[in-house]
This record gives structure tokens, C-alpha cells and sequence, in this order.
């Protein structure tokens, strides 16, 4: 058989690429890289499906041994989660079973347990916690950032350099060394589980990545607009309201996720800062674990109530993803 | 495209931008793949061949310097990477670094050097090797213009001193005048002429060729040829020369427009010159003038005509000129194709 | 004067005279110090000044839940974390977690991020599917691995062909078939931290690997380079900035974030085999006899430390940027 050199490729070209990529060898190295990272991504991704799996698996499937791939999927877990339960017995659980048609789906579940739907659990407080002050810290920082971010693209301020470095250093440090006196401070000022303080003190963290964003996103926007603007006789905050902010929204989305993100995922000050008030949803399922037994498929399913918004917004944000998560220092 | 190239010849394709001149040249490299036809390199099939087994060298309009490198070590890169002993790698650096006088460059990075240099050191990188055949790909496009040119007689010496066989893609006209033996011009992925300098510039073969080539290009002036004359804009009439007398009818056909093509130092300013026109623009371009001709003021017809540097008409003047008839040449508007005249033997 | 710059400063006026009388207009002086000064004020009241009253602390014995006021002990705390064997072993675990961490990521991502450099059949999908761990929460994370290490009902074991859960590693427990096998545990935690920041090393990488300019690799190609002297000549050399800056990011947050996930995980245990230094100080601050000061002390300890790192490595970056 003559080699590749002699007669060229089975199927004509079409776009033009290096000879060397058109051998056969070369098309086999990329059909085997295609299914190597198809391969990788899915292996990676396991662990997401078996929580995902994991949620809506009763109770007793969870536990069963070997774990069960095929099972019959229940909103149990959600209803561990969700809601605060009471045992019901005797004439009452019979009772309850006779009226079972007027029952909503939650109870339902509930009462195959021989359970009584009281009322929603803590979970469910500490999830609007979360939104709260994930929320709250958001709107601030980005709002604070976006000022700050303006200034320092659009004006030569003394030890511009030092202040953006210094802002950003504030998140090399670690929790502990600063949470130590916060926690004195906050408790003598009256802050400590409180939502105000708990939005004040993400403010404050999310401002160095707002802030680094922002700038990146503000810089790359060409300074003629708002001098054309200031010729015209706009002064400079309107320049800013009517020409920089609507240039600027895609940047201002992106940094608002990942502001969101960053906050809601925050786990070691919710933990100190917290005590039950104010406690958001990360520290309130790592606790779930001692009470009354472990139950895993309310774990799993709060986890996931917990992931899943994250991981729609992965998708939506990919292509700023890189930028996000090194604060801007890489351009993409 | 069929071309054959001899041995240390210098070929250059020309051409504007997108004219496919330099996917040809990748094509040749390997850089590219080729969709019908076949390359040979020495009587070698090499269409399918690894660019690094066609034993070529190429030369990137952008330097293609590795950046982390010193100089030394980018001309030093394509013996290494073949494997040569040191000793051997060593010599050649030397043998090269002298060649184009960068002794005093060769612990620099590329980052700090002025694009003539670069590209200085990129031939370095090519010669070292000493390949069957240089591929160049616009290798002054990025020099300032007074690097240009200095760079170009480089280049020149040293297809000269090696006896290597050159492809040369640029479109600079000027520069392909200037060095090549041969020129192929081509136009929107065509083949329009393929010859020497002279050739290309006394007899283009088509419109496009005597347009593109020259600064500025050839005059075209369009008229009817009729009773052995032809009609020109301004109520010219320029009388042709016995040889076009047979090949005209011939080419034409029925048809009788007819373009008139000359170059700006084919016309000579006098007062009992054939054709008449009014001075329309004169640019005094220090050794010699160029006077923009109108003639014919209602349709704008303007022709350059060069001129000795005393001249100096002002605008409106009327002149008269004539064309020196071995150098007119005549072109079939509708083919675009220049006339080939009879030479009485 | 000259006339051009005379013609400018007339229609300037010209300009202004044109236009409407500004009344509550601001100027640049202003509008800087309004828009940056509340970001500055707020981080310093939260940032700067716990950071010294920290270190304050650190010189007292204080104590969060005592009713007394700290009294000051000098370097007494500095002494006895020097001192503490202990702490020497949580520095070692630290040490271990972080230089294995970071390794496995890196030549993982690098692997990954060569893989996906080309395009191929899906691969915007598979990218992206790629970086979902990265954007979780990493206690929530170290979580549901802690239901997936478990030995009788998790998935892990299952999926690797360990039937039987008596004959099965107990990865968080640091056992394996009932015999103690030391640092297991360990090694769990750091295979879900690599799982979960790989991703982010790999786009590093990527982005790094997209911006090398083909030409260079056609002129190696010409010059008759094999793809493994390319990798190491061309590829190697234009991606190191970015492999050390990903190295850094990596190495600091393993310092100060891996509080989540093990926490999450092991809560530092079984016994201190996870105890990373950052779970120490919580339960040395928030914990048992909470001794404010002592923490303090070793925080700054700690932060003296990661700084000296990044400083390190920071240099060699900076040393790698001057060369190119």
C-alpha cells in the first residue's frame, strides 16, 4: 500500500490546515483526544450525578448496600429537608390515613413515614438567610465597586497602583486572622448574628473582586464616548450614568454573579459569625448531620437545592469564568 | 497555476492583497494543504510530505522569532532540533552570524530589536540550515520604509552569494522589479503573466499586469480604432504603426474599441506632437516632473506623461505629445488581453 | 501663541459659553473622592483595622469568653506556638496538603488544558462541563464526598471494585479492612481538592496555551522540531508565567480556604490526621478553652508565612516576565 505521502488524504480537504494535520494519524490523535477529555469530563462529573442521584432516593435506598444505581426516585429527602416534622401514632395516624385524597404531595410522603407536616423546617429559613444576605452584600458591592472601579480607571489618582494592590490583598489573607477581632468587634457593636452585619462583612470581601472587575471592564471601554460627551456639555456623572453604565452591563452582570457566587458559597465567616439567627444555608447543612440520626437524602437534597443555581449560572457565565475567578488578572 | 522553477533562480509572486500569493507559498511549505494538483521538490512528489521533510526553509512576514530565546539560540533552534552535534551547530551559528553581521545581537532577546534586525536574524535562521529552497512571505512587509530598502539589497546579496532558490511573495511591485529573475503576477487567485522584469513591464499581457505594475501604472486610454487610426478623447487621432495593421482587425473582430496603452515615459512633450491635451496637475518630483494630461475636459480623460524637471506648466496649459511607437501597446477591452503585434522580420 | 493652540482655547469658550449654567455640577475632585472613599473607609474599618487589633492580641493571653480585659504577655505566645509539637505536626500536615495539592493539579490541568487546546467535536460543551466543580461550595462539596467515601453505602468504593464493604478502604476513617493505615484520610481530602480546583488551573493554563502565536509553531515545524522538542522549547517556556501564577493563587488559597472543605469532610479529624492549620486556629479561636490571643498569634504566624511564599514566588514571575 503506498503511504500517505504518495497519495494524499481519503476524503478532499476542505479548509485549509497543515499537511501534517491531514494524515491519518493526525485524524486519529484527534478522534482519541476527543473521547479521552469526553471521557475525563464525565468521570469528573460522578460525583455531581450521585449527589443529584443520591436526593431522590428514600431512605432506605441510600443506605442500601451496594449502593443502588437503579432505584425508584421519591421526593422523600426533600421533605426531610423542607419541613419540620411530628410522629404520628395510634388513633392519630389512622385517622390521617383515612382522609390521605386531601392531602398535598408533601404530606403524602410524609405520612408513608407515619409523619405529620408541621410547619417548614430551619432549613428553609436558613435558605431565604442565604438569599438575603448573599443578595444584600451583592447589590452593595457591586454598586460601591462600580464607583470605585470608575475612579480608578477613568482618573490618575496619587498611589493609584499601592491602593489597587492593597485592595486586593485584603483577600490573601486568612479568614482566622481577621475573623478573631471582627467576632470582638461585631459583638460589641451588637453585629454579631445580625443580617446587617453579616451583609456588611461580604460587602466588604466581595469589594476587592467587584472593584478588580469592574476596572477591567470599565478600561475596555473606549474614553472618547464620555468626552464626546463632555464636549457636548454632559458633566461627568451623567457621562458616567448615560454612557459608561449601559456600555458597561455585561461586565456588571458577570461581576454581580460572581459576586453572588462568591457570597453565597461562604462558609467560615457564616460559621463564626452566626449562631442561629442569621445563619445561612452552608454552615446549616454541615450541622444537619447530628440530629437524630444522619439523613442523608435530606444532605443530598439540600446540597443540591443548594448547587443547582450555581451551576446553571457556570453555564450561563463561561466565557467570563476565567477572568471571575483570577479577579481580572488574566485577560482572556 | 503551472510553474517551474530553475535552480538558484529568484521567483517572486506578486500581487494584491488576497490574490492568493501567499497560500500559494504555504501550499509549497506544507503549511497548507492542497486541493488539486501536486508539488514537486527536486523531482520529488512532495505534496503530502511534512513541511519539516521537504528540506525548505521559510521566512514569516512577522519574524516568527521565539520570543524566550536568545538570538544565538533561535538560529541555533533548527540544528538542534535536527539533532547536530554541537561542534557542527556551533560553526554554522558562526558561519551565519557573520554572514549578516549580527556578532554584536546574538545574546539579545528578540523583544529588543528593531525589525530590521529581526528579520536579519530570521534569514539566519533560514540560512543555517542550508535548505534546497528559501520560502519568503512578505519578509520586508513589516520593515519602516528606509529599512526596506537597505534590507532588500540583503536579501538580494545573499540569494546571490548562497545560489538559492527563492520564492518571493510580496506586493510591492517595486520590490519585485527590483529583485526577482522571474515575476509571476496574480490577481483574484489567477495567473496573469508569468516572466522576467523587462517582460512584465515593456509587454503586460493583460490589463491587470500593465495597471499593477509601474508607479504609477500605464496610461489606458480607451477609443475606436477606424480607417488605420484610432480615435482618441479629445478629438485625438493617433496613427498605429504598420505591424498592428493585420493583428488588429484580426483581434477585434467586428468589434472596434481598442485601448491605447503607454507608459508616462513613453510620451514626449512637443509642440508638433500628435495628440493635444490641457494640463491638469503637475507633481515636481525632484528628478524629473509628472504632468497629468487631460484630454478631453468635458470626459476627464487625464494621462501621466513624464517629463524632464525644468518643466513646469502652469495648470490649463495646453500641450501636445507624442508617443514613441515601439513602446505603445495596444489591448482588446472586452478580453483584456494585450494585442500581440506583427514584427516584420 | 501659536495659532493653532489659539483657535483651540476659542472655541473652548466659545463652547462654554454655549452652554447651560451648571449648578449642582461636581467636579473630578469630587466625584474621585466620593466614589472611592466609601469603598476605602469600609475596608479599612473591616479589613485594616482587625488586622491590627489582631496583632495587638497576639502579644495578650486573651480570651473571648473570660470576662477579663487581655493583659499583655509580651512574646509569650510567639514562644509557646514555636514550642508546640503539636503545631509542628499541623504545619506538616499543611505542608503535605498543599505540595501534594497543588503538584496533582498541576500536572493534571496541564494535561487537561493540552487536550482541550484544539478544537474538537464538542469540545465547548466538554469545557464547560469541566469547570462545574470549580464554582461549588467547598463545604458542601466536602460533604456529599463524605457520603460518597462512605464505606458501606458510598459511591466511591462501589465504583472502584470494592465489593465488600469489610474488605473496602474506610477512606475518612483511616482504616482499610480494619487495619489503621495513617494519612488516608489525608490523601481523601486532597484527591476532592484536586477535583475541585483542577479545572481552574487547567483554563489557566488554556488560555495561556491559546495565546502562543501559531506562526511560531509552523516555523518549528519547518525546522524539523519533534512535537516533544516543541513542548519543551516553545510550549514549556511561553506558559511558565501562568503555571507560577496558577501555582500561587493555588498555593494561598490551600493555605486559607481549605477550612471549608475540610471541615466539611473530616472536621480535622480522625484524631489530627486532616488538621490543616487553617482548622486548627478555628478550633484554637472559636473552640474549647478559646484562647483569643494564642490565635491571634498564630495567625499572624501563619500570615507572615504565606506572604513570604508569595513574595518568593512573585519574584521568580517577575524574573520570568523580564526575560521574555
Amino acid at each position: 500500500m503506498a503511504s500517505f505521502e504518495e497519495i494524499g488524504p481519503r476524503s478532499p480537504v476542505t479548509e485549509s490546515i497543515r499537511v501534517d494535520k491531514v494524515s491519518p494519524q493526525a485524524r486519529l490523535f484527534k478522534n482519541l483526544r476527543a473521547i479521552t477529555v469526553l471521557v475525563l469530563a464525565l468521570v469528573g462529573l460522578i460525583p455531581v450525578f450521585a449527589m443529584g442521584v443520591t436526593a431522590l432516593k428514600s431512605r432506605a435506598d441510600v443506605v442500601a448496600v451496594p449502593p443502588r444505581i437503579v432505584f425508584e426516585p421519591t421526593l422523600e429527602g426533600f421533605v426531610f429537608l423542607l419541613t419540620e416534622r411530628s410522629q404520628l401514632s395510634g388513633a392519630a395516624l389512622t385517622t390521617a390515613q383515612e382522609n390521605a385524597e386531601d392531602l398535598g404531595l408533601f404530606e403524602r410522603i410524609a405520612l408513608a413515614n407515619g409523619q405529620r407536616i408541621n410547619g417548614p423546617s430551619d432549613f428553609v429559613m436558613r435558605l431565604r438567610n442565604s438569599l438575603i444576605i448573599a443578595g444584600g452584600s451583592t447589590i452593595a458591592s457591586v454598586t460601591l465597586g462600580l464607583f470605585a472601579a470608575y475612579a480608578f480607571s477613568r482618573f490618575n489618582i496619587p498611589g493609584k497602583d499601592d491602593l489597587l494592590f492593597f485592595i486586593l490583598s485584603t483577600r490573601m489573607l486568612p479568614a482566622v486572622v481577621v475573623a478573631v477581632p471582627l467576632f470582638l468587634m461585631y459583638r460589641q457593636l451588637g453585629l454579631h448574628d445580625t443580617h446587617l452585619g453579616m451583609i456588611l462583612l461580604y460587602t466588604v470581601f466581595n469589594l476587592s473582586l467587584t472593584v478588580w472587575l469592574l476596572k477591567g471592564f470599565i478600561d475596555e471601554i473606549p474614553r472618547e464616548y464620555e468626552e464626546a460627551a463632555l464636549v457636548d456639555g454632559y458633566t461627568r456623572l451623567q457621562a458616567f450614568f448615560k454612557i459608561v453604565l449601559p456600555q458597561a452591563t455585561t461586565g456588571i452582570a458577570a461581576t454581580t454573579v460572581f459576586s453572588f457566587i462568591f457570597a453565597w458559597n461562604e462558609y467560615a465567616f457564616a460559621l463564626m459569625m452566626t449562631s442561629n439567627t442569621a445563619r445561612t444555608a452552608p454552615p446549616a447543612i454541615a450541622t444537619m448531620l447530628g440530629r437524630g440520626g444522619i439523613e442523608w437524602s435530606a444532605i443530598a437534597a439540600g446540597t443540591l437545592a443548594f448547587l443547582i443555581p450555581v451551576v446553571i449560572i457556570t453555564f450561563a457565565l463561561r466565557r467570563h469564568l476565567l477572568r471571575g475567578v483570577t479577579f481580572g488578572a488574566i485577560r482572556q | 497555476m503551472d510553474l517551474t522553477i530553475q535552480n538558484g533562480e529568484f521567483v517572486v509572486l506578486l500581487g494584491p492583497s488576497g490574490c492568493g500569493k501567499t497560500t500559494t507559498l504555504r501550499m509549497i511549505s506544507g503549511l497548507e494543504s492542497v486541493t488539486q494538483g501536486d508539488i514537486y521538490l527536486d523531482g520529488r512528489k512532495v505534496t503530502w510530505l511534512h513541511p519539516s521533510d521537504r528540506d525548505i526553509a521559510f521566512v514569516f512576514q512577522f519574524f516568527a522569532l521565539y520570543p524566550h530565546m536568545t538570538v544565538r539560540q533561535n538560529i541555533a533552534f533548527p540544528l538542534q532540533a535536527e539533532g547536530q552535534p554541537k561542534d557542527m551547530i556551533e560553526s554554522r551559528v558562526r558561519e551565519v552570524v557573520e554572514m549578516l553581521r549580527l556578532r554584536h545581537l546574538l545574546d539579545a532577546r528578540p523583544g529588543k530589536l528593531s525589525g530590521g534586525d529581526k528579520q536579519r536574524v530570521a534569514l539566519a535562521r533560514a540560512l543555517v540550515r542550508r535548505p534546497a529552497a528559501f520560502l519568503m512571505d512578505e519578509p520586508l512587509g513589516a520593515l519602516d520604509a528606509d529599512f526596506r530598502e537597505t534590507m532588500r539589497a540583503e536579501v538580494k546579496r545573499l540569494h546571490i552569494s548562497q545560489e538559492a532558490t527563492t520564492v518571493y511573495v510580496t506586493h510591492d511591485q517595486i520590490e519585485a522589479m527590483a529583485m526577482s529573475d522571474r515575476i509571476v503576477v496574480m490577481s483574484d487567485a489567477e495567473v496573469q503573466q508569468v516572466g522576467t522584469p523587462a517582460e512584465v513591464y515593456h509587454d503586460p499581457a493583460n490589463l491587470f499586469v500593465a495597471r499593477f505594475i509601474g508607479s504609477p501604472g500605464m496610461n489606458l486610454v480607451s477609443g475606436q480604432y477606424a480607417d488605420g487610426a484610432i480615435h482618441l478623447p479629445g478629438s485625438n487621432r493617433y496613427n498605429v504603426g504598420n505591424g498592428w495593421h493585420t493583428a488588429l482587425p484580426r483581434d477585434l473582430g467586428g468589434s472596434s474599441e481598442v485601448i491605447v496603452g503607454f507608459r508616462p515615459e513613453a510620451a514626449h512633450i512637443n509642440e508638433d506632437g500628435a495628440i493635444a491635451g490641457e494640463v491638469y496637475a503637475i507633481e515636481l518630483l525632484g528628478a524629473y516632473t509628472m504632468l497629468h494630461v487631460n484630454l478631453d475636459n468635458e470626459e476627464n480623460e487625464i494621462v501621466h506623461i513624464r517629463s524632464d524637471r525644468q518643466t513646469r506648466y502652469p495648470i490649463g496649459t495646453a500641450v501636445r505629445f507624442d508617443l514613441d511607437p515601439e513602446m505603445v501597446r495596444l489591448f482588446n477591452p472586452q478580453t483584456e488581453m494585450a494585442i500581440r503585434r506583427e514584427v516584420t522580420p | 501663541m501659536s495659532t493653532e493652540v489659539k483657535a483651540r482655547v476659542k472655541a473652548r469658550e466659545i463652547d462654554e459659553s454655549r452652554q447651560p449654567k451648571r449648578r449642582r455640577d461636581l467636579s473630578d475632585r469630587a466625584i474621585v473622592n466620593l466614589f472611592i472613599w466609601p469603598t476605602l473607609v469600609l475596608l479599612i474599618a473591616i479589613n485594616v483595622f482587625p488586622l491590627f487589633y489582631s496583632l495587638y492580641l497576639s502579644f495578650t493571653d486573651y480570651s473571648a469568653i473570660a470576662n477579663q480585659a487581655p493583659v499583655w504577655v509580651a512574646f509569650e505566645n510567639f514562644g509557646r506556638i514555636l514550642a508546640d509539637e503539636n503545631l509542628w505536626e499541623v504545619f506538616s500536615t499543611t505542608g503535605q496538603y498543599v505540595l501534594f495539592s497543588v503538584t496533582l493539579q498541576l500536572l493534571l490541568g496541564f494535561g487537561l488544558a493540552m487536550l482541550v487546546r484544539e478544537k474538537f467535536f464538542g469540545s465547548g460543551v466538554v469545557t464547560t462541563l469541566i469547570l462545574v466543580p470549580m464554582m461549588l461550595s467547598p463545604v458542601v462539596v466536602g460533604l456529599f464526598w463524605k457520603l460518597m467515601y462512605n464505606p458501606t453505602f458510598g459511591y466511591f468504593n462501589y465504583l472502584l471494585g470494592f465489593d465488600n464493604p469489610s474488605l473496602a478502604p474506610d477512606w475518612l476513617a483511616s482504616r482499610f479492612a480494619g487495619q489503621p493505615v495513617p494519612g488516608l484520610a489525608l490523601w481523601a481530602v486532597i484527591i476532592v481538592d484536586v477535583w475541585m480546583w483542577t479545572p481552574f488551573v487547567m483554563l489557566l493554563i488554556l488560555s495561556g496555551l491559546k495565546a502562543i502565536p501559531d506562526y511560531l509553531y509552523e516555523a518549528a515545524a519547518i525546522d524539523r522540531a519533534s512535537s516533544w522538542f516543541q513542548f519543551w522549547r516553545i510550549t514549556l517556556p511561553q506558559v511558565a508565567p501562568l503555571v507560577l501564577i496558577a501555582v500561587l493563587f493555588r498555593t494561598i488559597e490551600a493555605f486559607n480556604k481549605s477550612f471549608d472543605l475540610v471541615m466539611g469532610m473530616t472536621g480535622g479529624g480522625p484524631g489530627t490526621q486532616t488538621e490543616v492549620v487553617a482548622v486548627n486556629l478555628y478550633r484554637l479561636a472559636f473552640l474549647g478553652q478559646w484562647r483569643t490571643g494564642r490565635a491571634s498569634a498564630l495567625a499572624y504566624v501563619v500570615l507572615i508565612m504565606v506572604i513570604a511564599i508569595s513574595n518568593i514566588y512573585i519574584r521568580y514571575l517577575n524574573k520570568m516576565k523580564g526575560e521574555s
